[in-house]
Order: C-alpha cells, then structure tokens, then sequence
C-alpha cells in the first residue's frame, strides 16, 4: 500500500517536473517552444536486470511538425543525448510510420500534433530494491512549419526499483504499447528491385493482394540517395506482387546495395481505410544491380562445374555406366567413329537441356512461378520417369538387353543407329538428372531464370555441356582411355551392382508418387512396373527366337509398356487434385512454413530455421535424414530455442517459389538460419549439402 | 492534413488569406517534376539579378570554376556555419585561390530569408563574407533548376562547365555549432580535387538544412 502511494506520489512530482521543464524557455530566443516533450515509461519500477521500454513523446503546435528516421529532403531526427546511471543502456528509437509533408520540391517524412518514440532501457543486474533510479538526457529536435526552429530540452524519469517483478505504468504502458503496434512490422513477403538510369521499380511480391481494395501504396525509403523522395510513386497492384516505380534519386552507388524502407499499405476494408506498414529489405536485381548480382560469367562457370558433378549423382552415374562400358569395349575402336559417339551423346545431352530451358522459359513468361525439376512436380512426368529408370535398371541387371547396338554390349559401337543410340543415352542422361540438384547448379539455375531468355539458354547448355563433359572429353581424347580399365567379366558384375542405385531410385519415385498422388497413383505407378517387368522379361525372352516369334513379344512387349504409360497418365493427376497438400511438413518437431509465421517469429525474437524441401528432392531427404534429424542437431537446435519451419515445395507453390527467388534460387534445398534478436539481421544461407556439424557450427555461429 | 495543408500554403503565400478554400489548395499543390541539374553532366545555364542590380548568367565564368551557395540568414543550418565564420572562411579559401562563389537566395517574397538587395549587402558586410556576387532568385526558377532543397545546399561547376559537385556543405546534419570543427567538409574537398584536375572523391550527398521557402 505504502509503496503504490509512494509511487503515485513520485509520478505526480515527475509529471509536474516535466512539465515546469518544458515551461523552461527553449533557446535560440524562441518565446515559446513550438514542441513539448515528456519521457514516458511503460513501468512504474524498475526490474534489476530487466529491459524496458520508454519513449519520447511529442506534443507539436498545430501546422508544425518534427522528423522521422529518414527526415526526407531536409529536417533531422530528433535525439537523446542519454546521462544515464552507469549500467544502464538505451537503445535506438523505433520509428512508428511517418506522414508525407510535401514542401515545394522537396518531399519530408515526419509527424504532426503528436508522437510517441519508444526505445528500450536495460536495467543492470545488481540494484538495490527500494533505491530510486533517475534517467535522464537532453532531447533535442529540429521543428519545422514554414521555418524550422531547432529546440531542445533536459528530459528525466525517476523510478525506484521493484523488489520482484516491475509494475506497468498506468499511462505510460497503453501509450507506448500503441505506438510499438504501429511501428512497421518485418514484411512477410520478399522484395526486390531493379534500377534503370532513370527509375527504380520496386517489387513486393505480395501475391493475391486485390487490386481495388488497395487504396493507396508508398515506400518510405530508410535512407536517402536510392530513390527521388518527392517524385510520384506509380503503383501497380498484380495477382503476384506489388510494383512500384519512382524517379531514381542522385545518389549512385545507392541502387548497388539493397533498399531498406517502409512500405505502407492502405486498403478499403468493409468499415473503411486501414492502413499496414511494413519494414522491408529489397534486394537488387537484373540491370543497374550491383555487387549482389551475378555476371553471366560466374553464372556459367557455376553451371558448369554443377554439370559435371551431376555425373556423379545416384541417379544419373548408372545411367552413364552403360555409356562408359561401351567404351571400355571399344577402346581400341577407330578414334574418328568414337569421337562421333561423343559428339552424338553430348549433342543428345544439349538438345534435351534445351527443351528443359525452353519449356522453363516458356512457362515463366507465361506467369508460372516454377523452377528447376519443376517437371516432378507433376505426378505423371514422376511416374514416367519411374518407369524409364525402372526399364535402365532391369538392363543393367541383365533381364533385358534393350538396344544391345548403342549400349555397346556386344556389337560394334559403329553404325547409324549407334549414334542415335549415343543421342538418346544423352536425353536419358538429362532426364535421369532432373531429381538431382548438385553443388552450384542453385545458384546458377537461380540466376538463368531471372534473366533473358539467351542467358538463361546459355546458363542451361553449360550445365549440359558439364554433364557431357567427362565422356566427351574420353572420346575426343584418345590419349585419355588408356586410363580406362581392361574389360573382363567384372563389367558385367558392377553394372549389376549399378543397377540397384537405380531401382533405389525408383522406390523413391514411387514414394513421391505417393506424396502427390495418394494411394490411386501408387495402384498405378506399382501396376505399370509390373507390366514392364514383365514387358522386359518377354523381350529377353525371344531374343534369339525366330523372326516371327520375336516380332508378336515385341508387338507384346510394347503393348504392355503402352498399358503401363496408360496407367500412369490417367491415375496420376486426377487423384493429385484431392490430396492434402503437404503431409511431410506436419512431420515431427516441424511446423509448416508461412512467411506471416516466419514474420511473426522473428518480431518475437525467436531464431528460426527455415528448411525449403520437396519430397521429390532427393539432396532434400539425404539432408534430413543424415543432418536435421539427428540427435544431435535436434539438441542444438532445442537448446537454442530454434523455431523449425518447413516449406513444402512438393506441389507447386508461388509463395515459396518467391522466397527462393528472393535468395537467388530457383529450386529446393535451401536452408536459412535466422538469428534470434530482431528483424534486420540477415538470415544465413546454409550449404545445400548439410552435415551435422554444418548444423552444429551454424548454430554456435549465428545465434 | 488538409488543416496542415492550409497553414503551410497561405503561411507560403505571406498574405493570410484564409477563405481558401480546401480544394483549390490541393489542386495547387506543387507537383514533382525532374530538375535538369545532374551532377557529371552540363550545369544548368541560368541568368538571375545579382544585388549590384546587374545581371549575373553562370556563362559569364566559362572556364572557371564555380561554387553556387543557396542560403537563408535565418536559418538555423545556416546560421551554425555563418556563426561559426566556417562558410565565411570557406569562401575566403575558395575566391582566393580563384574560385567563383555565388550565393543564391531563392527565399520568395514574404518569406524566411526573402532580402532586398540592400538588406542582401548589408548581411555580406556585417558577416564579413566574401562572395563574389550574391544572386536574388525570388521566383525559384534558378533553385528549381538545380533542385535545391536545403539552405545551405551547396553546388560546384567546374572549368568545363559540367557539374561536379552537389550536395551538403560537410557531414554533420546539425544545427550544433560544435559539430562544425571536426566535420569532414565536403566542398573543401572537392575544391581541393577539382583544382588538382582529379575526380571528385563524393560527388553526391544529402543536403541538410531548411528547405528552401519557394513561392
């Protein structure tokens, strides 16, 4: 009881302190002060050890006003020059969003009649309770109508300290808690910008928004320099996104480094205007980008290398074996005729690589928001694709010999037929390569997507050409085979043995089948590998039977495989309409990944790990079986208070696909870190190959 | 908003006509329209009455390199760099290495700033400073090419006529007087890199100050 009234008795002197303060005359010789300010806090006492917030509030003379973070054109922000008690520290005001006071060719950012700037205070540990702790500092602020008059004033708070937990300030507390709500919360959704010589457009990828509800929309840049703050912002509300396009500002290197500001959102609700502010980060992009920016160069190098490494992924190296077995076969065949294999198989491989690109090109200008292995989104291209590794495998188990001329088995590697063969083990190569993303291929297949279409061509023949390079390289180079081993009945054994990767393969095919397509598409995908099972075996069957009897298999064999595509075209996408969308990211320890959660997430100041998968990624689910699900990692994790959030990239989904454009990628794995603490920190980009101790590191690193 | 709007605007037309009415006021908002003046391009070509009552074009100092000042002695920005004798010296340094300086005052009529000719004299002596001209652009015609917002915004032109310079005169956006020793002044440096034939090491700054009081 005593200690309340004590309180309340130390609040009236306070406000009645403050307020004689304020009654000081300001200097420069101004009669009266045009803005009168008060420190208020949200807490009656003082928690030791704890943070608090207090504020900085305005009163300001009707027409005047004073300035936000970034004043515009002109103006200054005001500040606090803290004498606070040793142990003590303030941080920086957090801005609620500021109004547009337009004055002749110049734009300013600011507020009027009244403003609260809170900002927080940490108490040290070792206080005594009872003991009365002042904080004071000196505000100073610049207020402007048709003149700015600078003003300044001494600014004191006097709290004791709680003997437990402090007490809420009966008016301080509501007034700091509105101002907190109106300041700009992290925007859920990625932007970008791009810079021409003349303009910046600004993209929000904001999808769904409705055009006619959306009254009104304005970036608030939180520098100076990167945009003309007084030119007309031209809107443009699309089912994507939101564009701005404003008058690029004079300050050059501005557009090289992301865009930091506030973006404020009016929109026509049923009881009138609310208005949404949101802090956000646009990051550049395309021409005028800078340093964040790839070169073609970089970009092509990268796919490159990522082709070559495709060479040795499960999915595709069997695949080659055939290839490479063939050549070690015919080593000692005529240079000029091996060369015209490779040259087949890499024109095969590019050729395939083209129409990969060009469907992906195609579907972009047409407004799809798809990446690469975009194509197993669709549970049908699964279930083929099932189907052909299934058919590869059984060959190389030796059930069948399909095409004994271009797998170079037995007879000669020469002939017409043999380089078609060549080209066609190159499109299998790509296809059998779709489910696999290897070291690079993100980031450059992330760059090809965002640029022209003759880049993004470029982009996708370099990482064919990788993925052609090796056995290229062997036929252009006779010098080169001698490395190549001497072939005996070990061949035959180690291609059996390269059968099973692709049978592995298949298993997880059709386990992704079952993902998107539920128990009808398993019926199917299961069914129709029975049929070429049994297609294969009938086509091994008369190989050396007469021509009659090998021709009614035949016709046989190809009517079970026709049964089998059938099958798997007409169960797939029917049943996929009806399936939850994501059962793998309810999985345990998991939540479904939303950029509103991720927003809210960070506001709270919890790290978050945020893991973008698809079950059709085959790095994605290596990744969390060996790294994220461990023991170990989940440890870490746990101890850290790390919020784990998946985004289920299985079905196609445009919100995810913007966030992986926002980091550069265009396709699954991507792994983000955020540290805990706030919203401006970067989150960090974690390799696509994961380790625990990657995991462990990063942890211990970020957090 | 439109109270706010009301104020500022007949504030700006100094004749506290009232009557108003709201509308017209927002129709009659200035509108944004690009300056011409970029720096790395041509400066601007302008012809404005100087105090001596004659007039002054940017074309009379071909060949030399020009400093362009936009002020308002009422300012509190400007005041800090006046009080404290830092423009002043400034101007010494610069017209005595044989810097053209040209002060320019775009404060309309009725407002903050707005001098006479005589008045524009007076405040050269009693300051002690040393343009060489100062230039009375009371319709804003010459602040709007250039874009000037603040008082004081600073300009440099160089021997070739291209702009090489705009922006805040150094890197303290206060109206203390102690932040004036110790700032990184920017003009200085770029007189300095412009008299040695090199590039300008920071082209473009942000301003700060008043904004200038346009009509």
């Amino acid at each position: 009881m005593q200690l309340r009234d004590f309180r309340l008795a130390a609040l009236v002197a306070l406000i009645l302190g403050s307020a004689l303060l304020l009654r000081a005359p300001a200097p420069a010789g101004a009669a009266e002060p045009k803005v009168r300010v008060e420190l208020l806090s949200e807490v009656a006492s003082i928690a030791p050890g704890e943070t608090f917030w207090v504020a900085l509030r305005q009163e300001i003379a009707p027409g005047w006003h004073t300035y936000w973070m970034n004043p515009g054109d002109s103006g200054e922000p005001p500040r606090i020059e803290w004498a606070l008690p040793s142990g003590f520290t303030a941080g920086d005001f957090v801005w609620p969003p500021p109004e547009r006071i337009a004055v002749g060719p110049a734009m300013t950012y600011g507020y009027s009649q009244s403003v609260v700037l809170p900002l927080a205070v940490t108490a040290p540990r070792d206080l005594a309770p009872g003991s009365r702790i002042a904080l004071r500092g000196q505000a100073s602020w610049i207020v402007c109508e048709k003149i700015c008059i600078p003003e300044e004033a001494p600014i004191a708070l006097i709290l004791p300290v709680a003997n437990g937990t402090a007490q809420p300030d009966p008016r301080g507390a509501p007034l700091i808690a509105a101002a907190r709500r109106s300041v700009p919360a992290p925007s859920p959704w990625p932007a970008s910008f791009t810079a021409s010589s003349d303009t910046v457009t600004l993209t929000v990828a904001a999808p769904g928004l409705a055009a006619d509800r959306v009254a009104e929309v304005w970036f608030y840049p939180a520098r100076w320099g990167a945009i003309e703050q007084a030119a007309p912002q031209r809107a443009s509300i699309r089912p994507d996104g939101v564009t701005l396009t404003v008058a690029r500002g004079p300050l050059s290197e501005a557009v090289a480094a992301p865009i930091d500001g506030v973006l404020v959102m009016a929109e026509r609700l049923d009881g009138g205007v609310t208005r949404q502010a949101f802090t956000l980060r646009a990051e550049p992009r395309g021409p005028g980008g800078g340093a964040h920016a790839l070169s073609l160069l970089r970009a092509l190098a990268l796919a490159l290398a990522g082709g070559l490494v495709l060479n040795l992924m499960p999915c595709v190296l069997p695949v080659l074996s055939i290839k490479a077995f063939g050549l070690v076969h015919h080593a000692s065949e005529r240079p000029a005729v091996l060369r015209r294999h490779g040259l087949a198989y890499t024109v095969g491989v590019l050729a395939s690589f083209a129409v990969v690109a060009g469907a992906l090109i195609a579907l972009r200008a047409g407004g799809e928001q798809i990446g690469w292995g975009f194509q197993l989104q669709s549970p049908v291209f699964v279930t083929l694709l099932a189907f052909v590794l299934f058919a590869v495998a059984l060959s190389l188990s030796g059930v069948v010999v399909i095409g004994t001329r271009w797998s170079g088995t037995g007879q000669a590697l020469a002939g017409r037929a043999g380089y078609a063969g060549s080209f066609f083990t190159g499109a299998l190569a790509t296809v059998a390569a779709t489910p696999c993303t290897a070291p690079f291929m993100g980031v450059a297949i992330g760059y090809a997507v965002t640029q022209p279409w003759l880049a993004a061509l470029l982009v996708f023949e370099a990482l064919g050409l990788g993925l052609a390079l090796p056995f290229l390289l062997l036929t252009l180079v006779p010098a080169w085979r001698r490395f190549l081993p001497i072939p005996g009945p070990w061949m035959t054994r180690v291609q059996q043995l390269l059968a099973f990767p692709l049978y592995a393969s298949v298993a997880w095919l059709v386990w992704v089948v079952s993902q998107q397509a539920g128990p009808r598409g398993i019926a199917a995908a299961l069914a129709g590998l029975v049929l070429i099972a049994f297609a294969a075996w009938l086509h091994g069957l008369v190989r050396d039977a007469p021509w009659l009897r090998r021709r009614v298999a035949s016709v046989l064999a190809l009517a079970l495989v026709v049964v089998a595509v059938a099958l798997g075209v007409l169960a797939g996408p029917g049943a996929a309409a009806r399936t939850p969308a994501s059962s793998s990211a309810k999985s345990e320890g998991w939540e479904p990944f939303s950029p509103q959660r991720l927003a809210e997430l960070r506001a709270a100041g919890r790290p978050v790990f945020v893991n973008i998968t698809a079950a059709w990624c085959l790095t994605c689910l290596v990744n969390e079986r060996v790294a994220l699900s461990t023991p170990a990692v989940e440890d870490a994790f746990t101890r850290k208070g790390v919020v784990m959030l998946k985004a289920d990239w299985t079905r196609r989904d445009p919100i995810i696909t913007q966030v992986l454009g926002s980091f550069g990628r265009n396709g699954v794995p991507l792994y983000l870190l955020y540290p805990a603490g706030g919203t401006t920190r970067e989150p960090a980009v974690l390799p696509q190959i994961l380790s625990e101790r990657i995991l462990i590191d990063a942890t211990k690193e970020v957090l | 908003m439109i109270e706010r709007a009301l104020s500022r605007r007949t504030f700006l037309a100094g004749t506290g006509l009232a009557a108003l009415g709201a509308p017209h006021i927002l129709a009659a908002a200035p509108a944004w329209a690009a300056t011409t003046a970029k720096v790395g391009t041509a400066a601007p070509a302008f012809t404005t009455g100087a105090t001596t009552g004659k007039n002054v074009s940017l074309g009379d100092y071909k060949g030399q390199i020009v400093v362009l000042e936009w002020t308002n002695h009422d300012c509190p920005y400007v005041r800090k760099h006046y009080d404290t004798s830092n423009m002043q010296a400034l101007q010494k340094e610069a017209t005595g290495g044989g810097v053209i300086w040209l002060t320019l005052i775009s404060s309309s009529p009725g407002t903050q700033g707005y001098v006479t000719p005589p008045q524009a004299d007076e405040l050269t002596a009693t300051r002690q400073a040393s343009p060489t001209a100062v230039l009375l652009d009371p319709t804003g015609v010459v602040g709007k090419m250039y874009g000037a917002t603040n008082t004081p915004h600073m300009y440099i032109v160089d021997k070739t006529g291209m702009l090489v310079y705009a922006g805040a005169i150094d890197d303290r956006p206060t109206t203390r007087r102690s932040d004036v020793p110790g700032a990184q002044n920017y003009v200085r440096e770029a007189l300095q890199s412009v008299a040695a034939g090199q590039p300008v090491k920071t082209p473009v700054t942000r301003a700060y100050g008043c904004t200038v009081k346009y009509a």
